[in-house]
């Protein structure tokens, strides 16, 4: 091991080395100096955005507990412009008086949970895995109380800490289940183990599956999305459904693909089932909402079932189209959570019905909003159109007519749905619409990131074609 | 070697038993006789603890102590125990009569468990783990939450006030414990006790590894006092104002037990002070100095032990008898701002230390 | 002798945590996970593992329970019971624990496992050298990510008690 190895660990180095800088400067800092945190934290973490884009070296560490790869260099730097939006998002929230007492805090526990992401999807063995879930999950139930003194922010934490540890023992104990097949925690040795015919095999793994969903909140792991996404401060609800959600996905498909690629045929069965029962639920649930951020929650929870139609395929188009259209979804849902987290701090009002007449008062914050959820829909001028364009190709390829066809009626479910803010913001009239307000710099520099992204990425064709080159089938 | 080899004692016992019994039977007749030693060892390390304490107590403050009953006194904790014995076992109103009754087992089961891994002398232990200091810390670790139990299940707000007082620090004072423990493994090489007490065969460690070997032998006497709820950091059953602390409710053969608990976990600090870092049942050996060490090696190996334990319960006695009693506040302040970094610190240091060849 | 004391301890763990869920009594309920945590250390000692028993009972017995127990002794009363469960919800719990035990039973049962025969005792010094290997079946990776969870952990922990 050298020096230079250390460089194919450069996300997690770097991220683990800002939380330490922001740990000591709180400590340094006076306490009515603490402003100075968010922009330190956000220049460090820009920096470490751009040496992520740094030409990739391939490789594993630690004896091939730690991959690295093109591909995953990729998949990390979409969670890093992820973050980085968020970050420029919650700037003005992390300020306010109530909160700027835990404002490093915040920030290092966001920079670890983030590194346990990293850890996770980099992950080449079991343990790994684990380890990097936990460090990505258990802090992240202490940001969802941040906001102590609101009961529902306090109720959401002590829900996502214990469906979290519930499903970290389902998930530990199918990992010990084919530990115990295989004698082996490491992925390359468990590779050449795996087969149908070993029942506790099957078991552990079908554990494992559903330890994930848990994560990715998949339909029937989904009970407690919506209260904990309506219970944490916007920005980290914004953390959870894109971050937190894109990291998971990306090391079940990773785990699905390169590891249990032999028992194909029993985890697609698993995903058809998964995937028509997330997408309609969470379709019709979303249809009863109000509050927007229950209302995103379930939004999110049926794009998580179209992400696993690209799983489904089990080739080289399925997993391009699943990391495409992941990029896509943060740009599209961290815009329209940014709208509803500029219109939540300023007013106060977080329901879809508050939002009659918006574009009368706010323009352009509603144009935003329009897009961003014609993206989330899937309506063409946008990226999200091609993101499941690609998704519904790479499962028709395979012959998932009925899923396709499945998928495609809720989609126009789910169109009634995305319209209806937009049809209140431009159609409806209020009595008393929210008023007019300048938004913040960095709220608006976020906005304009996901706008330019949402638009290019649908136009330029290289984004796609780049991903594909790094994307392998089963 | 050496003149005292007990293990040949132990086998020979061993295999008279099994020459006549199955293994299974033998391991279960084996399991009964040492478990009857201990209980005698219990009542015998007991009674004079109590007696000792009540002594240097009565030194300290220019008093006779018991003088009454026998010989200086000599029977009172004797005639003290059968009171104790006779006494009315009261059963409190709206208590957890399980949790009540569980608590003080618990803590005497956790210093049973400990006291079997201590080795007394050579061949003469119960257990001999390769991972002796760990399971130690390990099985010492469960008693306090015979303390909490007991403050909890008996309703009393002095109680629970003393069991929480007692939690708070014994958790905090475990860490330094272990890691100024963790200090002389770094050094011996090994967390064996047997293997620990020979390689002390050329000097004890506290010689051998001299500064770093000291602050380690320093901190833990303070730690281990404050972990067995011993003055100056009783607070758990700070008469002054908590009547007795976790213990208040609990009366007759009950409460002799937390008494006898108390007692027995000084005993089993002590001992593993002594094994540690003064040689255990090894005898003063000093390098070049052959005949000295002859006859150093003539005195038993268990005179050594008690004696190098009895030396280590005496200045626990003294700290005891001779500071005031911490507030809480200063207690914690102590062990999480003082202790434990000056151990980290000190472990590194005998790491240092070690790697150089700068011990003896 | 082994076969008897394994039974032991699997009668002991199976009876405190059904005891342990059942329980009415928070406190009770914690004391009978400390005898189930207990008899999982009995286990390691039985396969001759004394580093992991000596480290199951450290951290789970005197570390993790000790910190439940603490924590109920700072919010949880004496008089306070449970409700009873509804018999609906109870006969529905029981027929889902089944099912899932049924289903795992008959997998693990009809599994044939590799038995390995003397096996030696390891050494705690191989643990040590595992723990700082950074090669194949080295661990210092996790352990090193590990101590950042808990840091994460603890800062979290400060965060969430911080007064305004």
């Amino acid at each position: 091991m050298s020096i230079q190895s250390f460089l194919l660990m450069r996300h997690e180095l770097m991220l683990i080395i800002i939380a330490l800088i922001v740990l000591i400067a709180e400590i340094f800092t006076p306490d009515h100096k603490k402003g100075i945190i968010t922009p330190l934290a956000i220049i460090l973490f820009s920096i470490s955005l751009i040496v992520g884009f740094l030409p990739a070296i391939e490789g594993n560490l630690f004896g091939g507990m730690y991959n690295t790869s093109s591909l995953i260099v990729l998949m990390k730097n979409i969670l890093n412009i992820g973050v980085f939006i968020i970050l420029l998002q919650s700037n003005k929230w992390i300020n306010l008086l109530d909160n700027r007492i835990k404002i490093s805090e915040f920030y290092i526990l966001l920079f670890i949970t983030l590194t346990g992401m990293f850890y996770m999807i980099s992950s080449g063995d079991f343990l790994m895995f684990y380890i990097g879930l936990e460090t990505a999950t258990i802090p992240i139930a202490a940001l969802v109380a941040f906001d102590r003194y609101n009961n529902k922010s306090a109720e959401g934490g002590i829900k996502l800490i214990l469906s979290s540890a519930l499903s970290s023992g389902i998930l530990l104990f199918g990992i010990s289940l084919i530990f115990g097949t295989t004698g082996s925690i490491y992925f390359k040795d468990v590779v050449g183990m795996v087969s149908a015919n070993d029942s506790m095999m099957i078991l552990g793994f079908i554990f494992f599956i559903s330890g994930i969903s848990f994560k990715i909140s998949l339909v029937p792991f989904h009970l407690w999305a919506a209260d904990v996404y309506e219970g944490a401060p916007v920005s980290i609800t914004s953390y959870l459904s894109v971050i937190s959600k894109g990291a998971a996905v990306f090391i079940f498909m990773i785990v699905l693909y390169s590891v249990f690629n032999s028992i194909s045929d029993i985890w697609k069965n698993l995903i058809y089932v998964i995937a028509i029962a997330t997408i309609t639920i969470g379709n019709l649930f979303a249809l009863r909402q109000d509050n927007f951020k229950r209302y995103l929650a379930f939004s999110s929870i049926a794009q998580a079932g179209f992400i696993l139609l690209g799983l489904i395929s089990g080739t080289e188009l399925g997993m391009a189209s699943v990391v495409y259209y992941v990029l896509v979804y943060v740009f599209s849902n961290l815009a329209a959570f940014g709208v509803v987290s500029i219109i939540s701090f300023q007013t106060g009002k977080e329901n879809i019905s508050d939002y009659n007449g918006l574009y009368k008062t706010n323009p352009k914050l509603s144009l935003a909003l329009t897009l961003s959820l014609f993206s989330l829909a899937g309506i063409p001028p946008v990226a999200g159109f091609f993101g499941k364009f690609f998704l519904f190709t790479a499962a028709a390829e395979k012959g998932y007519y009925i899923l396709v066809l499945i998928a495609l009626l809720n989609t126009i479910i789910s169109l009634y749905y995305y319209l209806m803010p937009i049809k209140a913001m431009f159609i409806n009239k209020s009595d008393n619409p929210i008023q007019t307000f300048k938004t913040d710099i960095t709220s608006k520099i976020a906005l304009a990131i996901c706008l330019v992204g949402m638009v290019l990425v649908g136009f330029s064709s290289t984004f796609f074609e780049t991903i594909l080159k790094y994307c392998f089938g089963i | 070697m050496f003149l005292y080899d007990f293990s040949e004692l132990t086998s020979s016992i061993h295999n008279s038993i099994s020459s006549v019994m199955s293994p299974l039977a033998t391991t279960v007749v084996e399991m009964v006789i040492a478990g009857i030693v201990f209980l005698l060892f219990y009542a015998l390390v007991g009674l004079i603890l109590v007696y000792a304490e009540r002594k240097i107590c009565a030194f300290f403050q220019c008093r006779l102590g018991p003088m009454r009953v026998g010989k200086w006194g000599l029977m009172q904790t004797i005639a003290d125990f059968i009171k104790l014995l006779m006494k009315e076992l009261i059963m409190i109103k709206n208590a957890d009569k399980l949790l009540f009754n569980l608590a003080p087992f618990i803590v005497i089961i956790a210093s049973f468990l400990a006291i079997g891994a201590i080795p007394f002398a050579k061949g003469l232990h119960a257990l001999d783990f390769d991972i002796g200091v760990l399971y130690v810390m390990a099985v010492s670790s469960i008693g306090v939450l015979g303390i909490l139990l007991a403050g909890w299940s008996s309703n009393n707000k002095y109680s629970l006030i003393g069991a929480m007082r007692s939690g708070a620090q014994v958790v905090s004072y475990e860490l330094s414990v272990g890691l100024s423990l963790m200090t002389i493994v770094v050094l011996a090489g090994t967390m064996q006790f047997s293997e620990i007490v020979e390689a002390q065969n050329t000097g004890w460690f506290i010689f051998k590894g001299h500064i770093p070997a000291l602050i380690a032998f320093v901190i833990f006497i303070i730690s281990s006092t404050a972990e067995t709820n011993r003055g100056p950091f009783d607070l758990a059953e700070a008469e002054s104002e908590l009547t007795a602390g976790f213990h208040t409710e609990y009366s007759g053969i009950k409460f002799a037990l937390f008494f006898l608990g108390e007692y027995m976990n000084m005993f089993i600090v002590a001992s593993i002070a002594a094994t540690v870092f003064l040689g255990g049942w090894m005898p003063l050996h000093i390098v070049g100095l052959d005949s000295f060490n002859m006859i150093m090696d003539y005195i038993p190996p268990f005179i050594w032990f008690i004696s190098k334990t009895a030396i280590i319960i005496f200045i626990m006695m003294w700290i005891k008898w001779t500071f005031p009693r911490l507030r809480i506040d200063q207690l914690l302040t102590l062990e999480w701002k003082y202790l434990l970094p000056i151990n980290l610190v000190n472990i590194t240091l005998m790491a240092l230390c070690v790697l150089n060849q700068w011990h003896f | 002798m082994n076969i008897i004391i394994f039974y032991i301890l699997a009668a002991v763990i199976l009876i405190f945590s059904v005891l342990s869920v059942t329980s009415r009594r928070i406190l009770r309920a914690a004391t009978y996970l400390l005898f189930v945590l207990i008899a999982t250390a009995g286990f390691y000692f039985l396969m001759e593992v004394n580093f992991l028993a000596s480290v199951q009972l450290m951290l789970y017995a005197g570390g993790i329970t000790v910190l439940i127990v603490f924590s109920i002794l700072l919010t949880s009363n004496i008089d306070h019971k449970f409700e009873k469960s509804e018999i609906k919800k109870n006969i529905f719990s029981v027929l889902l624990v089944a099912l899932g035990a049924g289903v795992s039973l008959s997998v693990l049962l009809n599994k044939t496992f590799n038995v390995k025969s003397n096996t030696e005792p390891v050494h705690v010094k191989k643990f040590g050298y595992a723990l700082l290997n950074y090669g194949e079946n080295g661990f210092v990776l996790p352990f090193e990510v590990i101590s950042l969870l808990l840091l994460a952990a603890m800062i979290a922990a400060i965060m969430i008690a911080k007064k305004r």
